[in-house]
């Protein structure tokens, strides 16, 4: 006999399965014309999908819920790990480590004259902006962990992620003021996008989701032990240092593959825990699991949203995903939903 | 009449001469600025400061490049405004440095957060923008009144005129009516029909993709510039470089073919700034479409 | 030569910031029940946390079992003592059957799954603290009473040899603080050794042993009728008590003549 418990969370589960279904191939019809199944039919009888739904919609779309994945599972850890409620992935110093290192691509021509050798501008701008948010996102969290000498207290962790932040947001704004045509291009990042998703990048939000979900899955009861303390987790056997380090690991990887590939989208890291939670609350191993689906759905739906919205144009995703999943848990709240 | 009388009614004529032009001396100049304030100088400003590089064009090609004394950091032309002490931008205009400067007029955009500083300080500010061609026309002819050169005004505007004239000429028949699409952003930021540089392209005889109920700068679906199909793009030459990576965009006709005006970044500032170098611009593209072979497939 | 006993803290010496909080405290544990007591700021938690080898030592060391704590592995350690602190702040969404769990989690190990034993013993747990009946509720939905049970019963779970429990009656009304020392004395019979650190000296006067903490020294160590050790006790509480026989029992009573 199934607990409610249990009810609650298998119907969580085929839920986001199904929406999920249905926003991958909703989001094949949403293109430049707006939302249209008859245009997408049309496209396909004629033969001529192949570049627009194949080339830029599929691999957009899918590549979105991916991305989501990686950001939703990337809140789970963060909250299970940090006790916190309001911890963000985007804390430890990804972030401003991503943002940090695409500033320096995007100023690296401008730098050339303030010093900075031809060659080694020219190696800069090469590695592009995808590998320098994803090598930005690890260095940013290698320097807490430094600062926080290894991952031994949380506490520590939290203050020199914090610190962090803004030292490495500060010498960005220093980059931007000797550099400010890389101040356009820092925003544009900052602000998010699922717009240039190829089959390429798909591939990699895939692995880095292949790689960061199973440690985050098989931990996950160490942050179940976490929630009495960590004290008590100690009496338990555990060891937090190891532990701790090896959690930060899978969330630096998850974090640094869907920065490097979508920049920075606020909001789905944060309220995707807060979403099963409410709808199904359990133990980490699910929550875990369940937030990257719930994170995918998310980015997903607002993917779709931003691109039938006003089209031709395109709300910025991250607006979307907060204006979604922020007021959707708001509603939740009010409604008292406990289980 | 008699001697004296003469003498007395030469020197009476002379006063009231004197008298009447001493009054026309003494008329302030009053212009109305962009916030619909009327700002008035008791005679033309000798020391100016500029926080915007396209005001600062402006009074160059008024010839008063000489009464500058200082410009914001984003000012480069002429070369020798570059010399000048520079103050920051809108956001961060240095309040102090522009104070000890002395000036007798500061000319802002709207954005500038320091006006009402400026004002309190005692500085006259003149606040104007210009976004389009229209607004180009106005702002010189009030910086001209202001000047004192409203002469020069109409000089400066008949040149740029007569040089989009010999741009027009020199775009090749195969290339108006044409599309093209020019990106102001890796977004992608389209600039439309109804932004400044999109009044340029029109001029031209080339059809923007972005049409105007789009708005000027609107963020695109890139699925829309490879389904319209541009026969012309337009950008930043490092942003057309990678454009061939973004996913599908290989199958844009223009790309593959060549038919690309990449810039760089001095070029394409010139293109997007509303100024006196209007002209310029337009004959800078125009030499890009000259340069490039015909275009393939028919006009849509 | 001496059998060697459970739990030894050898020359013990704990700094915290700049204070002692444990000053060369030197303690033999039997099977049994210890109830640690003294005023506040005395050390009781930083000992019972030096115990269970939760705490950092400036000097000497604690021995399980004759060998040098260090030299156990975690998991081991673990299943060989329990430790409960003062109720610390839990968060998350487990039940009460799932919390109960997490104290088999040093046998089963983080990767390991609960075998039928695991579960018997769970229920074991949950049945001698009489929390039974919430299984299925959120540990958070429960009010500060409930809780504690609820924490106890972890401890007990894990089924060890020595059990540490630092207050472990706060939020326990009479009935269930009557509960818990019957429960704490059947464990002492049993076997087990218990140590509990306890400000209520009514119920610390119920235990076999009292140990008496004061700024980080040990004041005194002896069986709950030695007048020496209520010597000890009203000396340490300033002459505030005095220590009554009622019945079987000895009472501290608030000495107001002072």
């Amino acid at each position: 006999m199934r607990t409610p418990d249990q009810q609650r969370r298998s119907r969580l589960g085929t839920r986001l399965a199904a929406l999920s279904l249905v926003l991958l191939a909703a989001g094949l019809a949403a293109g430049s014309d707006g939302w249209s199944m008859r245009e997408l039919w049309e496209m396909l009888q004629h033969g001529d999908a192949a570049l627009i739904v194949g080339q830029i919609r599929a691999p957009r779309t899918l590549g979105a819920w991916l991305a989501g994945a990686l950001l939703g599972l990337s809140g789970a850890v963060a909250q299970g790990l940090f006790r916190n409620p309001l911890a963000d992935p985007y804390l430890l110093g990804s972030a401003s480590g991503a943002s940090l290192a695409v500033v320096l691509v995007l100023a690296a021509s401008s730098l050339t004259g303030h010093g900075i050798a031809l060659a080694t501008a020219g190696a800069v701008a090469r590695l592009g902006l995808v590998g320098a948010a994803f090598a930005g996102a690890l260095l940013g969290i290698s320097l807490t962990l430094v600062l926080a000498r290894g991952a031994e207290q949380t506490t520590r962790l939290l203050l020199a992620g914090v610190v962090v932040g803004v030292l490495l947001g500060a010498a960005s704004d220093l980059v931007t003021s000797a550099a400010p045509d890389a101040l356009r291009g820092k925003q544009a990042f900052m602000l998010g996008s699922t717009g240039f998703l190829s089959w390429s990048a798909c591939a990699v939000l895939a692995a880095g989701l292949l790689i960061a979900l199973p440690p985050a899955w098989r931990l996950a009861r160490a942050l179940d032990a976490l929630t009495l303390g960590e004290d008590a987790a100690r009496s338990l056997g555990l060891s937090l240092a190891r532990l701790r380090a090896a959690l930060v690991g899978a969330l630096a990887l998850a974090i640094g593959v869907a920065v490097s590939q979508t920049g920075l989208i606020a909001f789905v890291g944060l309220v995707s825990p807060h979403l099963v939670r409410r709808f199904a609350p359990a133990p980490h191993g699910y929550t875990v699991l369940a937030s990257a689906a719930t994170g995918g759905t998310l980015l997903l739906a607002a993917d779709v949203l931003a691109r039938s919205l006003i089209a031709p144009q395109e709300v910025p995703v991250g607006v979307l995903t907060a204006l979604l999943g922020g007021a959707y848990l708001l509603w939740l709240l009010h409604r008292r939903r406990i289980a | 009449m008699s001697g004296a009388m003469r003498r007395w009614a030469c020197a009476i004529v002379l006063c009231a001469l004197a008298a009447s032009s001493g009054a026309a001396l003494a008329q302030p100049i009053v212009v109305r600025d962009d916030r619909g304030i009327d700002v008035a100088l008791a005679a033309p400003p000798q020391r100016i400061v500029s926080l915007l590089p396209s005001l600062t064009e402006s009074v160059c090609a008024l010839d008063a490049c000489a009464r500058l004394v200082g410009v914001d950091r984003f000012s480069n032309w002429p070369g020798s405004v570059r010399a000048l002490p520079q103050l920051g931008g809108l956001e961060d205009a240095q309040v102090e440095r522009v104070v000890a400067l002395k000036p007798d007029l500061v000319l802002a955009a709207p954005s500038a957060r320091a006006i009402e500083r400026f004002e309190q300080l005692g500085l006259k500010v003149l606040v104007l923008e210009s976004r389009d061609r229209a607004d180009v026309k106005r702002t010189l002819n009030t910086l001209a009144r202001v000047l004192g050169a409203a002469a020069q005004a109409a000089a400066v505007w008949s040149r740029i005129e007569r040089d989009e004239r010999l741009a027009v000429e020199r775009v090749p028949a195969h290339w108006r009516g044409r599309h093209v699409y020019f990106e102001v952003d890796a977004t992608p930021y389209a600039a439309g029909a109804s932004s400044f540089i999109g009044e340029t392209l029109a001029q031209l005889g080339l059809v923007n993709i972005v049409p105007n109920e789009l708005g000027p700068f609107p963020k695109l679906n890139p699925e829309f510039v490879v389904r319209a199909q541009p026969d012309l793009v337009i950008a930043q030459h490092t942003n057309l470089a990678e454009m061939p990576r973004r996913p599908g965009w290989t199958g844009l006709r223009a790309l593959r073919s060549g038919s690309t005006c990449g810039f760089e970044p001095a070029a394409y500032e010139l293109l997007i700034r509303p100024g006196p170098r209007m002209g310029e611009a337009a004959q800078s593209l125009a030499a890009c479409l000259a340069a490039l072979p015909a275009p393939a497939g028919a006009r849509r | 030569m001496s059998a060697v006993v459970p739990l030894r803290a050898d020359s013990l010496g704990v700094s915290l910031g700049s204070t002692r909080a444990l000053d060369d405290v030197s303690i033999e544990f039997e099977p049994g029940w210890t109830a640690i007591v003294g005023p506040n700021g005395a050390g009781k938690s930083t000992l019972l946390r030096a115990l269970a080898g939760l705490q950092g030592l400036r000097s000497g060391g604690v021995h399980l079992h004759g060998q040098a704590l260090p030299a156990w592995t975690d998991r081991e350690r673990a299943t060989r003592i329990a430790w409960l602190g003062q109720q610390a702040e839990t968060t998350g969404e487990l039940t009460v059957r799932e919390v109960v769990q997490l104290g088999r989690l040093p046998h089963h190990g983080l990767f390991g799954a609960p075998t039928a034993r695991d579960e018997s013993v769970v229920d074991a747990a949950m049945h001698e603290t009489e929390c039974s009946a919430w299984q299925t509720r959120r540990l958070h939905e429960l009010s500060g009473g409930e809780r504690q049970r609820v924490l106890i019963a972890r401890a007990l779970a894990v089924d060890a040899g020595i059990l540490l429990l630092d207050e472990p009656t706060t939020h326990l009304d009479p009935p269930h603080q009557i509960a818990l020392v019957q429960l704490l004395r059947r464990r002492a019979a049993a076997g087990v050794t218990v140590v509990s650190v306890l400000h209520d000296l009514a119920l610390a006067l119920l235990a076999d042993r009292l140990i008496v903490l004061e700024r980080g020294r040990l004041r005194a160590v002896g069986h709950s009728d030695d007048p020496a050790l209520h010597g000890a006790l009203i000396a340490v509480f300033g002459g505030a008590i005095r220590i009554e026989r009622v019945g079987a029992r000895w009472v501290p009573v608030a000495n107001l003549e002072r």
